[in-house]
């Protein structure tokens, strides 16, 4: 009796504090009827910071208020993952990273079919997007979304000390491995070459030298990285690091093998090419003069780097606004939008024509645009294995990476890494 | 052979010396080996924060210079960035409001709820609402966010404020309990026999001796709201959003502004620093009155 009563005035206690709290927050819930506000959540990128800037002409323009909140990448899908569990209408247009989430959160039906809206208004011309980028935003021929940037792997040189030493900006990936050997020089802290060699994040930089070898990660359901051409790829990227790399290559991303480039220490650095604007800042780079851009080096199967779309805008299927939310999406992706965003944030558009406007593209390092332009033909859509998965996936994955730079038994690794990658693909595709 | 009489006293004389002189000898091995363990401890605990302090100076071509560890150009350009492009202050105040709210909110009703669990015979009930701090805060989160976004509130301090009070009021509770019940009894009998009520010798007698406890935990659960990041990540907007959310802006897509990253941290540590500094005045007092009771 006297444990109930103490329940009973525990519950109410509660029911106040609840009845209180409603109390607080009545007013802002009601339904709009004619939009004059939207939410867009995205992540910390070039695009966001750019169109921030822009915001103002929007709200001139149409009179709507647009809100925008970015967070750094993890922390964007943790809460998206929470808001979008709880159905929530709070936000409009959601940017995110295609290959990470696209197919977890379709499957969860978060986000809106957008097929009917790229095609409804020929203007804003859908086929001006890089082909590419079209597929990329695409998952079983359906739009979720609208390609805001491009990424590319590239070869980072420096232009003094090749010249020094008399090399040709290496066109093979046999060529760049003779000119790391020779240029590295560990006793003066001097390394030929820094890459990625850390598990998970060397997954995506990886890609592009099996792609150029002949492989992928997967071929019809089927993992291929013990196939012998993925095998001979793991050797080869992990003898890069081995014999003309940074010691402790396996402890570092991208963050930490940039900052030996942009110290100066290092001849060659192949990643993004989002990251050339970190070495042309005075504050962050001792290399803004040498620096030079090459295409990704041919291996046996030709030069096939990765040519991705990092991020996406997508409208959320709980949006109360949904035509407002794709008509911003139109005005922010327009080929004018685009060249702005190119001249104030060097934001690497996803559309054709804006790459084709010299005065869009005078911001960004010449060597650079020569190589966005010409590679279209070659470039591979994804940079890291493709099922929702992806991170447990670039743990197996990743694992060869691991052993090549240590000199262990790459095929033997590769068998065992294909075996968890593959049981992953089985699982997902039941 | 016995010694005469004249005799003892100074061989008493000669070992007395003797004896002090190995004491000290001991005692300043030991105070050697304090001061070492101290100097030990100490440098584990501050070298971080002396990184930090001398990374926020730098810049990030700098900071990932080993050899320019303690020799560089220092430079405000960092706080000029986080201060008035990242437009940090308001986080600041934003992280004040919640913390404190949650820390005042959380006293109000924790300190007579600990009072009553000492006193009265209320089992288990710091073990159940120490449960509240081991339950996962993400498991909370989604119906959280589902009933707030319903009511509309989500992004308010009100909420933030609510939500804190779930990781404030436990630890409040919880250190609060366990120090009223080592107060004498005594003490309220006989401010009561003095004719004093029960509520009145609460809070004229007990109350007031135990500010140090109650400014330990006023610290301890300011620090917990102040560093909390889950919470305010989803239930906050960008007028309100706390300062360990808004740091998380400075890991960008393709860079990592490590200047910026670490002047933010140091205008995150200071405040919390003060904080603990202005209240252990109160927790020091305590810990002497404490040790004079026996």
């Amino acid at each position: 009796m006297k444990k109930n009563l103490r329940l009973a005035a525990g519950l109410g206690l509660s029911l106040a504090l609840a009845a209180s709290t409603v109390a607080c927050g009545s007013g802002s819930a009601q339904q709009e009827q004619k939009v004059t506000s939207l939410s867009i959540v995205s992540g910390n990128n070039p695009w966001a910071a750019g169109i921030k800037k822009l915001l103002p002409e929007y709200e001139k323009q149409t009179g709507i208020k647009v809100n925008i909140e970015t967070f750094g990448n993890e922390q964007l899908n943790d809460q998206y993952k929470v808001k979008l569990n709880a159905s929530s209408a709070d936000t409009d247009v959601m940017v995110y990273q295609p290959q990470d989430v696209m197919r977890e959160f379709t499957r969860n039906k978060w986000l809106t079919d957008l097929t009917g809206y790229t095609s409804k208004d020929a203007s804003w011309k859908w086929d001006d997007f890089q082909k590419p980028a079209q597929e990329a935003a695409a998952l079983d021929g359906k739009i979720y979304g609208i390609p805001l940037m491009t990424e590319r792997h590239v070869m980072y040189y420096r232009a003094d000390i090749l010249k020094a030493n008399n090399i040709e900006v290496p066109k093979t990936l046999d060529e760049l491995k003779a000119a790391t050997v020779k240029l590295n020089n560990p006793a003066k802290g001097f390394y030929g070459i820094t890459m990625r060699g850390q598990k998970v994040p060397s997954v995506t930089q990886f890609s592009s030298f099996l792609y150029s070898f002949g492989g992928d990660f997967a071929k019809d359901g089927k993992a291929t990285i013990d196939s012998p051409e993925a095998v001979k790829a793991y050797t080869f990227y992990g003898d890069l690091l081995k014999t003309a790399g940074p010691p402790g290559a396996t402890n570092m991303g991208f963050v930490e093998a940039s900052a030996i480039f942009a110290q100066g220490n290092a001849a060659f650095y192949l990643d993004a090419d989002s990251q050339a604007y970190n070495f042309l800042d005075k504050t962050k780079s001792n290399v803004i003069d040498t620096v030079a851009y090459g295409s990704f080096p041919a291996g046996p199967a030709g030069s096939k780097p990765y040519n991705i779309v990092p991020w996406v805008a997508g409208v959320s299927e709980f949006s109360k606004k949904k035509d407002a939310a794709f008509d911003f999406i139109k005005w922010a992706t327009s080929e004018e939008m685009f060249k702005k965003l190119m001249v104030s944030d060097t934001v690497p558009s996803p559309r054709q024509s804006t790459w084709d406007d010299s005065t869009a593209t005078a911001k960004f390092p010449a060597g650079l645009v020569k190589i966005v332009q010409g590679i279209a033909a070659t470039g591979v859509g994804h940079d890291r294995p493709q099922l929702e998965q992806v991170a447990r996936a670039r743990e197996f994955v990743g694992g060869p990476v691991v052993t090549a730079i240590e000199g262990g038994d790459v095929a033997s690794a590769a068998t065992a890494a294909n075996k968890s990658f593959q049981e992953l693909l089985d699982k997902e595709s039941k | 052979m016995s010694l005469t009489q004249a005799q003892r006293p100074a061989l008493q004389a000669a070992v007395v010396p003797q004896k002090m002189r190995k004491a000290p000898t001991s005692r300043r091995i030991m105070t050697g080996l304090r001061v070492l363990g101290i100097i030990a401890v100490v440098f584990v605990l501050v070298a971080p924060l002396v990184w930090m302090l001398l990374a926020s100076l730098k810049t990030s071509l700098d900071i990932t210079n080993p050899a320019r560890t303690f020799d560089f150009l220092p430079t405000l350009e960092n706080y000029n960035n986080v201060i008035n492009t990242q437009k940090f202050l308001p986080f600041i105040l934003n992280s004040f409001i919640v913390a404190a709210g949650a820390t005042t909110v959380a006293l109000l009703v924790g300190v007579p709820a600990a009072y009553a669990i000492a006193r009265f015979k209320v089992t288990n009930a710091t073990a159940f609402l120490l449960l509240a701090r081991v339950i996962p805060g993400v498991s909370l989160l989604v119906p959280w966010y589902y009933v707030f976004s319903q009511l509309g509130i989500v992004g308010s301090y009100g909420v933030l404020i609510l939500t804190h009070i779930f990781v404030t009021m436990p630890l409040v509770v919880a250190i609060l309990a366990s120090f009223f019940e080592g107060m004498p009894l005594e003490l309220e009998e006989s401010a009561q026999v003095d004719g004093l009520t029960r509520i009145g010798s609460f809070a004229r007698i007990t109350l007031p001796l135990a500010t140090p406890g109650i400014a330990t935990a006023a610290i301890l659960s300011f620090i917990f709201s102040w560093n909390n990041f889950l919470f305010a990540l989803v239930l906050s907007n960008q007028e309100t959003r706390t300062l360990p959310v808004a740091i998380s802006n400075f890991t960008a897509y393709a860079s990592v502004d490590w200047g910026g990253l670490m002047a933010a941290s140091v205008l995150i540590t200071v405040p919390v620093m003060m904080v603990a500094l202005f209240a252990q005045k109160y927790v020091v007092a305590g810990l002497t009155a404490g040790a004079t009771k026996g």
